[in-house]
């Protein structure tokens, strides 16, 4: 059995149930660091597989790139209220498939707080747009659904409002309310709604418009130097 | 034993049909030696080189045999190749991997494993060596060009490598920094005795050092002697590589000269001073300049200019006045301006005091598209940023719909071959042909170039010179920023001396070179002893020509 | 930056932060949060200047909008304040609310000094020879979003300069397209440097350019053992705060002081280093 696998299962076997059970046994409020803990064992496998599977120069040197498009693209195109952030994230997932996108999203989310500032929703983040990107490659990179821009525009319009959104929300309920209400949980859902839906009209744009383009440059570069060929993903 | 043996080498790449890149060369390289490899672009000097270090080689089909330290390039296990054969390749920007100085220093020993005891002292002493202490915790991005080189080359060092491989290093940088580069390069190979074998347009600094010259044309080995020998070679074939020899090679086989060939300005000097001691005709005729510009193309008058409210200024009363139908030339160090002269007339910086009149018209009163479309437009410093689309001919196609006109600059630029290639597929110099091809789409009457020869070989800059001449019959006004002096004597009709944010000094080539005795070309300061006013290779080969009838 | 405790070893910072926000995150009580607050507040000020105080002003009203909404969303609580739509206003849930909004608000705070003190060089550093290959693409990122907003900035230039830029959102997406090409051409020559610097040729280490000083021992044994003694307290039971369905807030005991030691830390060597900076001078 590979390594990484043994960690997977050391993770979902006593990790996180260890976590869960410290959790409720802790005594005050415990929701958001039991969280927190759990987003990061869940991410965990993920980086140690990166890491034994001792990556090639280009593709780190690939994923870095796409990471520091997506932080620098916003910081560099002066649209007011733009990002492009998780279309790029999406991007990189399709076009090489399901850990490249999981690793641009988890580490373009890092980094980009060191520019902005990291806060205690850092990991939610990274959790949130890694496996938004690894979904996206699960899906489109392995064809089992077409690359049209408006297939991936209503997929990624739906990734963020059902999946990234929510997410980041999540790390405010466990962070800032006192009880778990449906009260508390619908209006913090409510109150981020429009931050979701401008940011998920913003990926739908993206994709629309450059989405087609921008993968035939990222197809370019894997055709030219033959990179990424034996990489299965999941 | 030879360090470097390179048997019978032939290599072609998968696309190319059968092509040869390379066709039998045969090239030995002893211990120690500095080796220079000259050859236009495309003559095949990056594949040999590549071909050295098997991680960089690219894929194709070869034959023939390559032997490092007498053993087959191959069978040297990457870890040695790794250590031993140290690559520094042309762009600066890109080779760097790390975020900071002392980082990238360390990056090469990071990867062959080696323990912090060890990187500890190599980083120290390459830190010290390569003078890198004062910058030491920078961050990269702060860093100028040509420090950028020096660090990859300090990265490569700390590793200690046995041959150091260098492809067209100073093709990116400024003339200070790039000779600054190669003096340290020399100084390696002389204190060190590290192998160099090196490539490069800016043959003047390298030539007098190198042990031999290796030429290459069309993938094969055509020259292989010692640098004085090889202007012989060249001329006697009537090679096109000659134009790209030293000044005083191309000087002294020009006006027929006798004996050694010169190889440095102070060779040349002592040549010139035996063999024209007392010259009848001492000058070439030189044309006055008006004073007045009537109806000038562009002025500036009195610009200001800073990036931030308090940092210090970048303009500070820049005046000009530019002919109509001239190629005005502005020279100058590196950060004096010169660049964002060109922005303000563009409009892209806002000067807070003064006024650029483009016509006879201030900019601000043109409006945006009636100003870049007809009537003014720039070229960048890099012609990547140019490109958007994915073959040349869909790049031209986004600023006009008119075939006839897209095929009519193509053939100005001579492009037409390259219409159906991805931009980044191009050289640099077609690179360069191409984005000047899609800046004169908007048909401007007032062309800016910004460094317009910066990282092209002799060869393509002669192309664009006569581009630059064909648009200038067209009535077209030229603007050029260059550090190139060599090529503003030579073509420019106008020089300005650009220094602390002021346009200092303004005359025709001539009298401006001539009358410099530091900032000018190699071939004045080869003969201002003997002849006056002569700021170019051909005019010193003229005169030499009328005094020996 | 003179902060002395930015000085001293990442692993140190690290750690430090680790337990501050490890702890500030679960504990609810009033005292402690109080301590959590003021002294993250000092060194948040020490970090920043004056500039730190319009941040922490800008709490406030944060941190009175919090409490006020927490009785809105929660109606527990016996002692209601007034009803409002038929809810009852409780002044549990109040107090909870200002006591949630507090440990939101201190957490900023101590996240602000985290992001000042814990620059990126000493993140990566000080896991290169952890998970090297993640630190090391960590690195690149960070070198590569400075050159890259360069490159996009180069090219926004030269596009206005022969007239083009005035669709925006076509515009942005083109200058994206341009820079993305830009980007991966490059790329490939990075690759071509990090495997002609031999990078996959053997077991990477990492150059560690921080070295664990005498004082950087010395702080770990402290800091664990101050967290010891607030662990001990707070298994204890002397943390405990709960506030439904009834207010029941443990009295305040001497678990408080190492905890609030514990904070104290980084303040202590930035006055300890001002004033023995201040002394040698005056000997000169």
């Amino acid at each position: 059995m590979k390594k990484s696998n043994i960690a997977t299962l050391l993770v979902f076997l006593l990790l996180i149930p260890a976590t869960l059970y410290l959790g409720m046994r802790l005594p005050g409020r415990s929701y958001y660091i039991t969280g927190t803990l759990i987003i990061i064992e869940l991410m965990l496998p993920f980086f140690l597989a990166f890491e034994g599977r001792k990556p090639q120069a280009r593709e780190l040197v690939v994923i870095a790139v796409m990471c520091a498009i997506a932080i620098a693209g916003r910081m560099a195109i002066p649209i007011p209220n733009f990002k492009a952030t998780f279309a790029i994230i999406m991007l990189a997932g399709i076009a090489f498939g399901p850990e490249a996108g999981f690793m641009v999203g988890a580490v373009t989310a890092f980094v980009s707080n060191f520019f902005y500032g990291h806060g205690p929703f850092t990991p939610w983040q990274m959790m949130a747009y890694g496996a938004g990107g690894m979904l996206s490659g699960f899906l489109f990179a392995k064809g089992r659904l077409p690359r049209k821009p408006w297939i991936m525009a209503v997929f990624g319009f739906l990734c963020v409002i059902l999946w990234v959104g929510p997410l980041l929300d999540c790390s405010h309920i466990f962070l800032m309310l006192s009880g778990i209400s449906w009260e508390a949980v619908a209006a913090t859902f409510a109150s981020g709604f429009p931050v979701n839906v401008s940011q998920g009209v913003c990926t739908v744009l993206v994709m629309v418009l450059f989405g087609r383009p921008l993968l035939e440059k990222l197809d370019r570069i894997q055709v030219k130097y033959g990179m990424m060929e034996d990489e299965n993903g999941l | 034993m030879a360090h470097f043996q390179i048997q019978d080498l032939s290599f072609s790449y998968p696309t190319a049909k059968g092509k040869e890149s390379l066709h039998h060369v045969n090239i030995t390289i002893q211990k120690g030696e500095y080796v220079v490899l000259c050859g236009k672009s495309g003559s095949g000097k990056t594949t040999l080189l590549r071909q050295l270090k098997s991680v960089l080689a690219p894929h194709g089909k070869r034959s023939g045999e390559i032997l490092f330290n007498g053993t087959p390039i191959e069978k040297v296990s990457q870890r040695d190749q790794s250590s031993k054969i140290g690559y520094v390749m042309q762009n600066p920007d890109d080779q760097i991997v790390t975020d900071k100085v002392w980082h990238e220093l360390a990056f090469g020993l990071e990867s062959l494993g080696c323990d912090q005891k060890t990187m500890r002292a190599r980083v120290s002493e390459m830190a010290c060596y390569f003078g890198i202490a004062d910058w030491f915790h920078k961050d990269v991005a702060t860093l100028s060009g040509g420090q950028k080189q020096l660090l990859n080359l300090a990265s490569i060092m700390a590793m200690q490598p046995e041959v150091l491989i260098l492809d067209e290093p100073t093709s990116q940088l400024d003339p200070i920094a790039a000779s600054d580069f190669l003096n340290t390069v020399r100084k390696i190979n002389i204190e060190l005795g590290t192998t160099v074998i090196i490539t490069e347009h800016r043959l003047e600094d390298i030539f007098p050092y190198a042990d031999r010259a290796i030429v290459m044309d069309a993938g094969r080995v055509i020259a292989d002697d010692t640098p004085r020998n090889i202007g012989k070679l060249l001329y006697a074939q009537k090679n096109d590589m000659f134009a790209a020899m030293p000044t005083p090679v191309r000087v002294f086989y020009g006006a027929e000269g006798e004996g050694d060939c010169p190889l440095t300005v102070r060779e040349g000097r002592n040549w010139l001073s035996n063999a024209y001691s007392d010259p009848k005709v001492k000058a070439l005729p030189v044309e006055v300049l008006e004073d007045e510009v009537a109806n000038p193309a562009l002025s500036l008058k009195e610009l200001w200019f800073r990036y931030e409210k308090d940092s210090p200024d970048v303009l500070r009363g820049v005046s000009a006045e530019v002919p109509k139908g001239s190629l005005y030339a502005i020279v100058g160090g590196n950060g004096a301006g010169k660049s964002t002269t060109l922005k303000a007339i563009c409009g892209i910086c806002k000067p807070y005091r003064g006024k650029v009149k483009v016509f006879g018209k201030s900019i601000e009163k043109y409006k945006s598209a009636e100003l870049f479309g007809g009537c003014l437009a720039m070229l960048p410093q890099d012609p990547k940023s140019l490109f958007v689309k994915k073959t040349v001919r869909e790049d031209l196609a986004e600023m006009t719909k008119d075939e006839k006109k897209i095929a009519e600059i193509a053939s100005i630029c001579e492009i037409e071959s390259l219409l159906d290639s991805h931009p980044y597929d191009l050289s640099g110099g077609e690179q360069q042909r191409s984005a000047l091809a899609k800046v004169l789409l908007t048909e401007p009457k007032l062309l800016l170039l910004d460094e317009p020869t910066k990282g092209i070989d002799s060869f393509f800059k002669e192309k664009l010179a006569a581009i630059l001449c064909k648009l200038k019959e067209q009535g077209i006004t030229i603007v050029m920023v260059s550090h190139d002096v060599e090529f503003c004597a030579k073509y420019a009709d106008m020089v300005s001396m650009f220094f602390d944010g002021q346009i200092l000094t303004t005359d025709t080539p001539r009298r401006f070179f001539g009358n410099n005795s530091f900032y000018t070309t190699a071939a004045n300061r080869m003969s201002r002893h003997v002849f006056s006013m002569a700021v170019t290779a051909e005019d010193v080969i003229e005169l030499c020509g009328r005094n020996r009838e | 930056m003179t902060d002395a405790f930015s000085k001293c070893h990442p692993a140190v910072n690290f750690l430090f932060f680790v337990g501050v926000i490890g702890t500030g995150v679960v504990i609810g009580h009033p005292a402690y949060l109080l301590a959590g607050t003021v002294t993250g507040v000092i060194y948040y000020l020490l970090l920043n200047g004056a500039k730190g105080l319009k941040m922490i002003l800008g709490l406030l009203p944060l941190y009175i909008f919090l409490t006020a909404i927490n009785p809105l969303l929660n109606t527990y609580g016996a002692t209601p304040l007034f009803y409002l739509l038929g809810r009852p206003y409780t002044l549990e849930a109040l107090l909870y609310g200002g006591t949630i909004a507090g440990m939101f608000v201190a957490m900023l705070i101590w996240f602000g000094c985290y992001n000042k003190v814990l620059t990126s060089d000493k993140f990566t550093s000080l896991f290169g020879n952890l998970i090297p290959a993640i630190s090391l693409l960590l690195v690149m990122v960070l070198r590569m979003v400075p050159s890259f907003i360069r490159k996009a900035q180069q090219i926004i230039g030269a596009r206005k300069s022969i007239g083009k830029g005035t669709q925006k959102l076509q515009e942005g997406m083109t200058v994206l397209g341009a820079l993305t090409s830009w980007a991966l051409e490059g790329s490939v020559i990075t690759g071509d440097s990090m495997r002609a610097r031999g990078y996959g040729s053997a077991k990477r280490s990492s150059f560690v350019i921080y070295r664990m000083t005498v004082l950087d021992r010395l702080l770990v044994v402290i800091m664990a053992a101050l967290m010891a003694f607030t662990i001990l307290a707070a298994s204890l039971g002397q943390m405990s705060a709960i506030f439904t369905p009834a207010l029941d807030i443990a009295p305040v005991s001497w678990g408080v002081i190492p905890y609030t030691a514990y904070l104290l830390i980084p303040v202590a060597l930035h006055i300890k280093e001002a004033i023995s900076w201040h002394i040698s001078r005056s000997r000169i």
